[in-house]
């Protein structure tokens, strides 16, 4: 480190780390290497990784070094390492999706999004952790174990993209991608008290990623800090013509909107959500209450608004992601049961049991539920509601993980297709993350940012690290 | 949703390995899947059309 003023470089954020290379204040080198000592002594207790590709990636660190000190910049992320959850492509490695199944599996080539990140100078630093093929949830009966939450190593780090935030959190890595069918960067981010975007329907493209539900699929960025996740967006956004769901465009600049002010900002308060559909621990109550307050402080207007029940937006995901599904794994559910965990085998086999008519009509409720969020929106420009319903349960209680898993608030955006992204509001007594969840219109993330960034400013939530060491 | 009546769905769904090896399974996939439908309602609007297709393009 040529710069005394760079200390723990493993708590540096993506725009600090960028910064510090492009301004030869740091060495790519020096970063990973301080973050692979990190991860060997950590990771033995969270298990974020399943593959660390240590040796490409110092190589990848040192071409950066040098381009770094010719004045080469690839470009925003240059020298900045990141993870990838293993459902997404990466060349050369297995994309095993954390499964028996595909422990074989190795990509001919980068996903359309990892492709985006190496063009923006990041390095892969290796596949992280999630529930088998993205709905298992947390197994002990896979090839791999599952990921650990770093603010106690007893608890569940959320998923499926729970390599990811335990990660991410632990300060492994400054950011790594997740994917959200039904809340699966959002639900690791509340958890593990990180920011956690699941972007708008076609924003980033899905192409080189595992599928699980071609309608419901989100890829997300996943960082510590709201401005991180803005930058992240900016490299991973944008049209794929390769991708049948991809947008037709990006409104990029979102690092733009992170400075502007909330005053006059409308805010939907959706407390049926938390309140009536599935009353919240107290302290999450609290803690969605003071973020509430906070905004309002600061100028924004709020209001309570009436959407659909948490219960049939669950239902509507549930029928048309499980119908999908099946259309994916039928064959291999007919003839290799036993290479499933027991966890995905059931939320997979449900699949066979819903009729033609039953995923049709759940897709003509999907619209008009979409139909209800826009209108909430016409006369607000975000949303604010819960994410979580309880604090991370324990890892090792199956009656825990079963209860508390569908007590979120996640799924009517994957429904909608809205951008949603999910932080910390606090932690509990017990010390785990508290999390809130702000939701805005199509390809308007930049008021997402905004208003997560005000939350964040007034708060300090982004200083707060787990104690693990 | 009885037992026969998910025997039979899961045998047609060509579920036949996963009944002999993993019967409870087999049941509570189907059991869940009763208990997700229950929970919509069903649109009344004869005209009610199902949400298209995601593509590229304003308002989704």
């Amino acid at each position: 480190m040529r710069d005394g003023s760079l200390s723990e470089l493993h708590w540096l954020g993506v725009a600090e780390a960028a910064h510090a290379i492009a301004h030869d204040k740091l060495s790519p080198v020096e970063l990973l290497e301080a973050l692979l000592a990190r991860i060997d002594a950590l990771d033995p207790k969270l298990n974020a990784f399943i593959r660390l590709d240590r040796e490409p990636a110092l190589e990848a660190a040192r071409a950066a070094e040098s381009e770094a000190r010719a004045g080469r910049l690839r470009g925003p992320l240059h020298g900045v390492p990141v993870g990838i959850k293993d459902i997404i492509d990466v060349a050369g490695l297995p994309t095993t999706c954390h499964s028996k199944i595909l422990e074989d599996r190795r990509a001919k080539a980068d996903a359309h999004c990892v492709q985006k990140l190496r063009a923006a100078g990041a390095i892969v630093l290796g596949k992280l952790a999630t529930h088998e093929f993205a709905i298992g949830g947390p197994s002990f009966d896979l090839p791999w174990p599952p990921a650990r939450n770093p603010w106690n190593t007893d608890h569940h780090p959320g998923g499926s993209s729970s390599g990811s935030g335990a990660g991410v959190a632990a300060g492994l890595f400054p950011m790594a991608l997740g994917s959200d069918t039904g809340g699966s960067v959002r639900n690791p981010a509340s958890c593990c008290g990180i920011v956690g975007l699941k972007p708008t329907y076609g924003l980033v493209s899905r192409r080189g990623v595992f599928p699980l539900s071609f309608t419901l699929d989100h890829i997300g960025p996943m960082t510590r800090t709201v401005a991180d996740n803005a930058l992240m967006l900016e490299a991973i956004a944008g049209h794929d013509p390769l991708d049948p769901g991809s947008a037709a465009a990006s409104r990029g600049h979102y690092a733009a909107a992170l400075e502007r002010p909330v005053r006059d900002l409308r805010v939907g308060f959706v407390r049926h959500f938390h309140e009536v559909d599935m009353p919240a621990e107290p302290e999450v109550t609290a803690g969605l209450e003071h973020v509430m307050r906070t905004l309002q402080m600061e100028g924004a207007e709020v209001r309570d608004v009436q959407l659909p029940s948490l219960g049939e937006f669950g239902a509507v995901n549930r029928v048309i992601l499980q119908s999908e599904a099946w259309a994916i794994h039928g064959t291999w559910l007919r003839e290799r049961p036993g290479d499933y965990g027991r966890l995905a085998r059931r939320r997979l086999m449900s699949g066979a049991f819903y009729s033609a008519g039953d995923y049709v009509q759940a897709q003509r409720r999907r619209l008009q539920m979409i139909a209800e969020v826009e209108e909430a929106l016409r006369s607000h420009d975000v949303l604010l509601c819960a994410s979580s319903m309880d604090p991370a349960c324990r890892i090792d209680e199956p009656a825990d993980i079963e209860r508390t898993y569908p007590r979120q608030a996640r799924t009517p955006f994957n429904v909608t297709g809205h951008p949603a992204l999910a932080m910390m509001a606090g932690l509990s007594s017990a010390g785990l993350p508290l999390s809130v969840q702000f939701v805005g219109r199509y390809f308007d993330e930049a008021a997402l940012f905004q208003v997560a960034r005000a939350w964040e400013q007034a708060s300090g939530v982004d200083g707060k690290h787990p104690p693990i060491a | 949703m009885d037992k026969q009546t998910i025997e039979l769905l899961a045998l047609r769904a060509g579920l036949a390995r996963a009944l002999a090896d993993f019967p409870d399974d087999v049941e509570a996939a189907a059991k869940q899947a009763v208990s997700v439908l229950e929970k919509i309602k069903q649109p009344t609007d004869p005209a009610a059309e199902p949400w298209p297709p995601m593509r590229a393009g304003d308002g989704l």
